[in-house]
């Protein structure tokens, strides 16, 4: 039973809202490290945490509002200057902020967030008092007798402004009552910072430690273990409950509703025409117009579809905006000094994608932190600047999104890559004396490697970069790698704009045609007899120096093959390259997916219908090739048909 | 006085607060509410006219609230619009300084429709008398 019967609606925008505020404060917090004295800084992130605090008030989220309004009365202090901003002070913020996301993450759940660590509430209560000093513990005694000094300027304070306004003639105690409806507070004093620090052990910095904000904030999955065969990305439930809102621009829903209404005045013209045609009315004027009426009808259809489309784009930079606090975490708890850029954060993306997303960019980044970039005294060592920089940027290509992690660190070896895939079993010595440098660094992403000689906490642990490219590739996507040894690795993300609509390749088959996602094609060839040479009992061609394994559709469908095919099309999966031998092809379509709900046969991703009307399947490759095993492979002369039994038999 | 068609101006700059003071007023069965993100947003909405009673929010980027009722105060033509503050705080300064500034009453989060009812009666009451007066 949720804690938030009635409050659904108001949970959920409350969570994606403070959610987002949250980030936002994460982010100003790495920049306040840099400038800690930066007053309007220091006042938007008290204005973070107020309104959080606000919200979680009419919520009922008692312990959050208790842990926001700590924090929010530090900044307050802080930014009037009477705290300063001590790195001890800040990771205790730090540590508020990763506490008030794990208690987003309980409200996600349905469940009203437990109260922050103790240690928490008290060095936060320490930081107000300006009493949080590392090794407090050793002069506690000392630190009682001064708290109550401390803290008495700001109780005069307020004491003074009293009887200075009750000068004024006015009664101020009477006013405040008419206004509350309640009668006036008890005048603030240094009591409780007494009780505070006479209240026993008051556990000093050591007791939060830094790698418990890092887990906190990174929040590695129950299904992120070595061994983990269940579906990559699954999601848990709570981050269903976020899924099913979207915040979108006022002017791009108008759009959509003024072309519906522009298409509902079309529909109406056609209406008409096709009451004065079936009415035997077929002159050139009542065509001319139907012509006219169409096409304007298409452009609108078209229209529409873009501006539907568009309500789902969001910035990118509402995720980008949380990274830079993981990489500060993560590069501090492993004692290097990292600096995050973010570039490009207005380029729109699919919400779905963003979502997606999220979990492949931290392992990305995790990656880029702990693997990529070298320590200090290395960097020193090769004459490289001590601070490093790990870049992610956005960008649209043409109808591709890109998203770039790049790092200015080591960089890859190759030949090391192949060592540690052959040693761990994951490649045959002859597939490793085959590979190019793009294939080698495409190795980590198979599951079980990991480069780190020994297991870090951080990342290593040899799953993480697998999950990444599956993650990838369910969005239709490619990730590659390049690397270039002393200067750093770039990650690169290509996505297609939506998902709604996926670009396909027409293959066909004894005249049937079937779609393969455009994505995973490289480039088509035709297959000329001489150019196919076995391999290893297998039929390949050599394009570019690469040899590839020849695929034939009609093999992979389980069908006769009963001609010669003409031409291969050069695809690219996760796992490997290999060419689709096919009949012919009949050119690119946008595929409007419709997906199959309860019928699903093996390798077939979805259907869709063609312009002219046609239906076709898109086919799922992956799922085609894994369920063929080895027998997809077939040697020259079945390929060829030289002495395959349907020769034989005719 | 108290008028359900009265227009109501709701300023804050977190979308949720907005949304959960709109739905308090509908349950008190006022429904002609509008919404402002901060204190400059409201002054253009207000200064347009038709505006009857005012809630805001204290905390704000641009414009805070108190400044916004200052702004209010300072404008003959709107001079005369009921304020409502809201805010995190029960600090007494703030309700001293709103109280200076002339907000008509200070309400403080979280809050239920029956406390804004009981506000916003005696803002009505106090109204009426002056009426009167």
């Amino acid at each position: 039973m949720s804690d938030f019967a009635g409050m659904e609606d108001l949970l959920q925008d409350f969570l994606v809202e403070a959610g987002d505020l949250l980030s936002g404060v994460d982010n100003k917090l790495v920049d306040l490290e840099r400038t800690p004295h930066d007053r309007p800084l220091l006042n938007e992130i008290f204005r973070g945490f107020h309104t959080i605090k606000g919200g979680a008030g009419f919520l009922n989220a008692s312990e959050m509002v208790t842990l926001c309004h700590l924090t929010e009365n530090l900044f307050d202090l802080l930014r009037n200057g009477q705290q300063v901003v001590t790195p001890e002070v800040l990771d205790t913020i730090l540590s508020a902020t990763a506490t008030v996301r794990s208690m987003f993450s309980d409200m996600e759940r349905g469940g009203q967030p437990a109260a922050a660590d103790a240690s928490l509430i008290e060095a936060l209560q320490l930081a107000i008092a300006g009493e949080l000093k590392t090794g407090l513990k050793l002069h506690l005694k000392e630190n009682i007798a001064s708290a109550p000094v401390a803290a008495a300027p700001a109780v005069a304070v307020v004491k003074n402004n009293i009887t200075h306004l009750s000068d004024d003639g006015i009664d101020w105690h009477a006013l405040y009552a008419a206004v509350t409806g309640e009668s006036p507070p008890e005048v603030m004093d240094a009591q409780h910072v007494n009780v505070l620090l006479e209240s026993g052990a008051i556990p000093t910095l050591a007791d939060v430690p830094v790698e418990s904000i890092v887990k906190a904030a990174v929040g590695r999955r129950t299904t992120d273990k070595p061994g983990y065969q269940g579906p990559a990305g699954g999601r848990r439930d709570s981050e269903r409950v976020r899924d099913n809102s979207i915040r979108v621009d006022t002017a791009r829903l108008d759009q959509v509703l003024n072309l519906s209404g522009e298409i509902g005045l079309t529909k109406n013209r056609l209406n008409a025409l096709r009451s004065d045609i079936l009415n035997g009315k077929n002159d050139t004027d009542t065509l001319h117009a139907l012509d006219l009426a169409v096409s304007q009808l298409d452009l609108l259809v078209s229209d529409l579809q873009n501006a539907v489309m568009k309500t789902r784009m969001q910035p990118i930079g509402r995720l980008f905006q949380k990274y830079p606090r993981i990489a500060r975490d993560l590069a501090r708890s492993l004692g290097k000094d990292v600096e995050m850029q973010l570039d490009g954060e207005e380029t729109e993306i699919d919400k779905t994608m963003i979502e997606d997303l999220s979990d492949p960019i931290i392992h990305l980044i995790r990656n880029a932190v702990d693997h990529g970039v070298e320590a200090m005294k290395d960097r020193a060592a090769a004459g490289k600047p001590e601070k490093s920089i790990v870049r992610l940027e956005a960008r649209q290509e043409g109808d591709h999104i890109l998203i770039i992690v790049a790092d200015d660190g080591r960089g890859m070896n190759p030949e090391k890559l192949r060592a540690k895939a052959l040693e761990k079993g994951l490649i045959s010595d002859e597939e490793a004396n085959t590979m190019d440098e793009r294939q080698s660094y495409n190795l980590v992403f198979l599951p079980g490697f990991s480069t780190a000689a020994e297991v870090s906490d951080v990342s290593g642990r040899g799953v993480g970069m697998d999950v990444v490219r599956t993650n990838i590739l369910k969005l239709n996507g490619t990730i590659d790698i390049r690397s270039e040894q002393g200067k750093g690795t770039t990650f690169v993300i290509s996505l297609p704009l939506t998902l709604a609509i996926l670009p396909v390749l027409l293959v066909c088959l004894n005249e049937q045609p079937f779609a393969v996602p455009l994505s995973m094609v490289r480039e088509i060839l035709p297959i000329a007899a001489k150019e196919v040479q076995e391999l290893g009992g297998r039929a390949t061609m050599v394009v570019r120096g690469e040899v590839l394994p020849i695929v034939t559709l009609a093999a992979l469908l389980g069908w006769p093959q009963e001609r010669v095919p003409d031409y291969g099309v050069l695809m690219q999966t996760a796992e490997q390259s290999f060419i689709l031998a096919i009949d012919t092809f009949a050119g690119r379509e946008d595929a409007v997916i419709k997906s199959l709900d309860d019928f699903r046969p093996k390798g077939v991703a979805g259907v869709s219908t063609l312009s002219n009307g046609q239906i076709v399947l898109i086919l799922d490759m992956k799922e085609l090739l894994a369920s063929m095993g080895e027998q997809r492979t077939v040697t020259r002369a079945q390929l060829l048909l030289e002495d395959s039994p349907l020769r034989i038999a005719a | 006085m108290s008028d359900p068609k009265m227009k109501f101006l709701v300023v804050d700059d977190f979308s949720t607060m907005r949304r959960i003071v709109r739905n308090l007023l509908k349950e008190l069965g006022y429904t002609n509410v509008d919404e402002a993100e901060d204190g400059v947003v409201a002054m253009q909405k207000l200064t347009a006219g038709g505006f009857d009673f005012v809630v805001s929010d204290w905390n704000m980027p641009n414009m805070t609230g108190i400044e916004l009722l200052k702004a209010i105060r300072a404008n003959a033509q709107l001079a005369h619009l009921p304020l409502l503050m809201i805010t995190a705080e029960a600090k007494k300064e703030n309700i001293i300084e709103a109280a200076q500034a002339g907000a008509s009453g200070y309400i403080v989060k979280p809050f239920t429709a029956a406390t804004l009812a009981e506000k916003l009666a005696k803002i009505f009451e106090k109204l009426d008398k002056k009426a009167a007066a």
